[in-house]
């Protein structure tokens, strides 16, 4: 329509619009920016970590005697939490997915002490592990009762046997095509490991860990004071199980204490909390941003209609309908939006280049930056909106005073 | 003029309420989301050793693998193994020196019904305590003997005193630990340093040990190291517990005070020595790499400060220029509304100064308004963070406001108000005397 | 008192020259009343605010009490408005969130009076108007004609040299018109010297003498031309 004359009247007068419009466009740099970040947070959050997580839950035994049979005792424990009704299976292990504590080790393909090729999170279990964790082994088999061990806190020698994830293979093996089944890599200088399974997906137990995905079973039981359980149950036991457990492992030893008993819902609240915060924070931020720049809109939208009182009685008064005094002001909005949005736009992109080299940010998906820009253009129109029917509703009769 | 100017302020504002309300709304939301992310900031890279900075120095040597470098770029690992931090140690080379580690503990309370529970505890030596100028309740640490005859000795912080003995002041009675007994020698009053800057390796915010008892106890007793430990070179096979100890895996955190920069370079010498005769025994094959970091250069060198944090102030920052142009537009406006005022005042005979100074002061108001509202704003986000992450216990300790913030918060809005007034201002300024006087 | 000598003035926009007064001479001697009449655009407010010095002037001089002031930077102008001149416009500009004693208190505060000196001023000069008992209302609560004389009070209460008044009655009625000009006509058998642009040919009679503007020079037509040019304009 009159886009000429509104554009006209505009330049005259820069200032004002030139503030909306760089506000625009920071908003625009701000929004599209927290936008990735809570993406990428949302996309981490949203990684299955491999376990039964909904039916699974953890606890620690701790013994304190100096002299203690611990090797019985772990074992009277996992025949008590084997046997109890509603428990699918349990395993003495050292962590689980989401503890955000571990062991790792570093791999090598050849024996010797060299450069290690790839490193893999450890988790020591026994045949009982792959059921207990609600693995989906993809290629080969379990362990079998005699490739498990005992052994002291740590392994010496370490077991010959291991199941990896595919992820791990991967990283291991990067030319490999068809199976790692067969497959022999090596711990320290003279310690081989042969690959008898793999499973599909099983994180590390520290969830921001650029490696999460890759871990391996390990197939140990360690005779050490401190013991970590993970308990696999039905569907809907967990939470009446959990207290159960904890009463009667109490109850079987007074030389022990029980603790950190803990869902694996738990464990995932707390391993991504940052990541929750971020995007509850980056939420807010934009919210309230947005808010922000809408007031601002109003607040010059209405100045710029008390300025123009007189001249808008007099279009009135010359014949101009009051849809054509608010699409007036709703296309001069609509321009200086446009000029915010795209030089935000460009801002965004160029704020998104420094964060993906500063702080290691993925790049930006193609479609932030066009949602983006509905959004601040709808949001302009709104604010806009109110000041222009404002507008409309001038009396002609002004044009005829004097002041 | 200063209540002049004072009077013309108060009466703009109060005759624009709503641009006035906005304006100050603007700059105590930007205050608020900046000086959140600016406390929880300048919390995190505090230095609680500022006092001793260039007294206690971090000590680290490059024991690591000839192929690999621990960290890159060439950085030495950030612990010692037990081999090297006890040879430094018993050296005794600095003023006072410690080496520490994490480790846990049963605690047996005396009584029939009184539940065992585990303590997270600190392994260390004499010297921590006068090192990190660790206040007392009541008693002291150990001597330096107990750490040679390995004596069962234990002090206590504030909260678990008050657990285990009632607040009293129990300096000499005994404590079980894992079926063993202890004598407390001490009762550390309150004391948290934000970041926990003797031990950054895990958690840099959690809260201090609650238990310390001596490093030669907790190594001769086997105790489990609940920090990090990481090796590059295998333990010899079937060796236990020695093995271990006799490793290239390290574990073990070591601080040493020096008085004086005569004495730092003279203990980086002995360093240099020691690594070069550990050389001839076939031991450190990565070149000659040891440092000595004072609180801060650690610190830096760890990276306390969140990631998150930097990304968090930057958005922050930005957000603030938002609310900045919006508070420009607004004055913008409010200048222009008054155009009528400001030339009627130049024809009256003020000069363009004088407006200057009255536009500027006024701006400046809205600032201060700004400010302590942005204050508000600040202590309100602070909970907001503290809410979002309230299942950090040590959350606690990184959303407090102290005094320079709130100054800072103030300073920041009028600094902010006053650059936003500066070009509304000077278009105020040009505005011809009389031009909008006459009929329009 | 006043005297301009071949001033000119030209406004510029990049395409436009506007010759608003061309070689414009005058000379106000002290304790005159001076009219200045002329058809709309012959240059009379371009007068009135290069003698207000409200604007600068392309070229000429301008003597005011015997100091050229063509010159001046914004400060010193400042200073001369403030303290050597008094306006009175049109539509009056009293301030509408000051009360009567602050709008006139305005040029006070900018001369650095201390407090007792202004409060005497201000008293005194609204007692003058006869508006003493009005000090503390706003300028809406008073009649046009009464804001005028608030404008008066304010434009003398620095005790100028002289008064430039634009159009001083256009927003009155008759009555009200006549009171202000009594009162102009009392202030300036006090001292005053007054000038006043208008177009309205009842105030003409007021001044001692009439200046007639046209293309913007003076012309020195006699008094009969310009009333039939006033009444054909």
């Amino acid at each position: 329509m009159e886009f000429g004359p509104v554009w006209r009247a505009m330049m005259r007068n820069k200032g004002g619009y030139f503030l909306i419009a760089v506000q625009i466009a920071v908003t625009m740099a701000v929004m599209v920016n927290a936008f990735a970040i809570m993406q990428e947070r949302s996309f981490k959050m949203g990684r299955p970590s491999g376990l039964d997580e909904a039916n699974t839950f953890a606890l620690v035994s701790v013994g304190f005697k100096p002299e203690m049979d611990s090797k019985a005792l772990i074992s009277e424990d996992l025949d008590l939490l084997r046997n109890t009704p509603g428990v699918i299976n349990a395993v003495a292990t050292n962590s689980y997915p989401l503890r955000q504590g571990g062991w790792s080790e570093g791999l090598h393909r050849e024996p010797g002490v060299g450069k290690s090729v790839s490193s893999s999170a450890i988790y020591f279990v026994d045949e009982h592990g792959l059921e207990t964790f609600g693995l989906n082994l993809i290629d080969g088999r379990n362990f079998s009762p005699e490739q498990v061990s005992w052994d002291k806190d740590s392994p010496d020698p370490w077991p010959a046997t291991v199941i990896i994830t595919q992820a791990l293979g991967e990283d291991l093996y990067p030319d490999h095509e068809g199976s790692y089944v067969g497959k022999t890599f090596w711990f320290d200088d003279d310690n081989p490991a042969n690959i008898v399974g793999v499973v599909e997906r099983l994180q590390a137990p520290w969830p921001s860990w650029t490696g999460v995905e890759r871990s391996m079973l390990v197939p140990l039981r360690r005779e050490s004071n401190d013991v970590r359980y993970v308990v696999r149950t039905e569907p809907g036991y967990r939470d009446q199980l959990m207290l159960q457990v904890e009463e009667s492992l109490a109850n079987s030893s007074k030389d022990r204490i029980i603790r950190q008993v803990a869902t694996v819902d738990e464990a995932r609240k707390l391993a991504y909390l940052g990541d929750a915060a971020m995007i509850k924070i980056l939420t807010f931020v934009i919210s309230l941003l947005t808010a922000i720049t809408g007031l601002g809109i109003v607040g010059l939208a209405s100045f710029s209609v008390a300025r123009r009182t007189r001249q808008i009685g007099i279009r009135r008064a010359l014949g101009a309908t009051r849809p054509a005094i608010v699409r007036y002001f709703m296309l001069e909005n609509f321009l200086v939006s446009s000029i915010g949005i795209v030089s935000g736009a460009v801002l965004a992109v160029g704020l998104n280049m420094f964060m993906v080299q500063a702080f290691s940010l993925t790049p930006l998906a193609w479609y932030v930056v066009p949602v983006a820009m509905i959004i601040l253009w709808i949001v302009g129109q709104v604010a806009v909106a109110g000041p222009a029917r404002k507008a409309s509703g001038i009396s002609p009769a002004i044009a005829t005073r004097s002041i | 003029m200063f209540r002049y100017y004072l009077k013309l302020g108060m009466l703009s504002i109060r005759a624009n309420p709503v641009l006035s309300t906005l304006m100050i709304a603007a700059i105590a939301v930007g205050i608020g989301a900046c000086m959140t992310i600016v406390t929880v900031r300048h919390v995190m890279s505090g230095n609680p050793m500022e006092h001793k900075n260039d007294q206690l120095y971090h000590v680290q040597v490059d024991n690591w693998n000839p192929d690999d470098p621990y960290e890159d770029p060439d950085k030495p690992p950030e612990q010692l193994t037990y081999m090297d931090a006890k040879a430094l140690h018993d050296a005794g080379r600095a003023f006072r020196q410690t080496t520490s580690f994490k480790t846990a503990r049963v605690v047996q309370p005396e009584g029939d019904d009184a539940r065992p529970f585990q303590q997270e505890s600190r392994a260390t030596t004499a010297d921590f305590f006068p090192m990190f100028d660790v206040p007392f309740q009541y008693g002291s640490g150990w001597d330096r003997s107990s750490d040679v005859t390995e004596e069962r000795v234990v002090v206590l912080a504030r909260e678990l005193n008050e657990k285990l003995f009632g607040g009293e002041d129990s300096v000499g009675r005994t404590l079980t630990l894992n079926d063993e007994s202890y004598r407390v020698t001490g009762v550390i009053d309150t004391w948290t340093p934000v970041p926990k800057v003797y031990d950054l390796n895990n958690n840099p915010y959690e809260e201090p040990e609650q238990l310390y008892l001596p490093f030669s106890v907790a190594v001769a007793g086997g105790f489990d190291n609940t920090g990090n430990t990481s090796c590059w070179k295998p333990i010899e096979e079937g060796s236990g517990r020695d093995g271990f100890l006799a490793s290239e895996c390290i574990w073990i955190q070591m601080w040493v005070e020096l008085q004086n920069a005569t004495a730092k370079q003279d203990y980086l010498n002995f360093l240099d020595a020691y690594v070069e005769e550990q050389k001839l025994i076939g031991r450190f094959p990565r070149p000659m790499n040891n440092r000595l970091h004072n609180p801060a250069e650690w610190m830096e060198d760890r990276e306390v400060v969140e990631e998150d944090v930097d990304v968090l102030l930057g958005l922050a920052v930005l957000f603030l220029v938002v609310c900045l142009l919006n508070t420009i537009g607004l004055l913008l406006a409010k200048a222009m509304r008054r155009a009528k005022d400001t030339s009627l005042r130049r024809a009256l005979g003020a000069s363009k100064a004088e407006l200057f100074k009255q536009h500027v002061f006024e701006a400046g108001m809205i600032g201060v308004v700004g400010g302590v509202l942005g204050i508000g704003t600040t202590w309100a986000g602070l909970r907001g963070i503290e809410n979002l992450y309230i299942e950090y216990e040590f959350v606690q300790h990184l959303v407090r406001m102290d005094w320079s913030m709130v100054l800072l918060a103030i300073v920041l809005a009028i600094v902010s108000a006053l650059a936003a007034a500066l070009y509304p201002t000077w278009r105020t300024c040009n505005i011809t005397p009389a031009s909008h006087l006459r009929l329009q | 008192m006043l005297n301009m000598k071949n001033v000119s003035k030209v406004y510029r926009t990049d395409t436009v020259e506007t010759h608003a007064l061309r070689e414009f001479s005058l000379t106000v001697e002290e304790g005159e009343f001076v009219s200045v009449t002329g058809p709309s655009g012959s240059g009379k407010t371009t007068f009135l605010n290069i003698a207000g010095l409200l604007e600068d002037l392309t070229s000429g001089t301008y003597e005011l009490d015997g100091r050229d002031v063509s010159q001046l930077n914004d400060k010193e102008r400042s200073r001369v408005r403030n303290e050597k001149i008094g306006f009175i416009f049109q539509s009056f500009n009293l301030i509408p969130e000051l009360n009567i004693f602050d709008n006139v208190d305005v040029p006070l505060r900018y001369r650095g009076f201390d407090a007792p000196e202004r409060k005497r001023r201000i008293e005194e000069s609204i007692e003058m108007v006869g508006l003493g008992s009005r000090m503390s209302h706003l300028p809406a609560q008073l009649s046009g004609g009464q804001q005028q004389r608030v404008a008066i009070a304010r434009a003398l209460a620095g005790e100028p040299r002289f008064l430039l008044a634009d159009e001083p009655t256009g927003n009155l009625d008759s009555q009200m018109a006549d009171s202000v000009l009594d009162l102009l006509t009392e202030i300036n058998t006090a001292g005053t010297t007054i000038i006043m642009v208008t177009h309205e040919l009842g105030l003409v009679d007021r001044a001692r003498r009439n200046i007639f503007v046209r293309d913007g020079r003076v012309s020195d037509g006699v008094p009969e031309l310009h009333l039939a040019d006033l009444a054909a304009g």
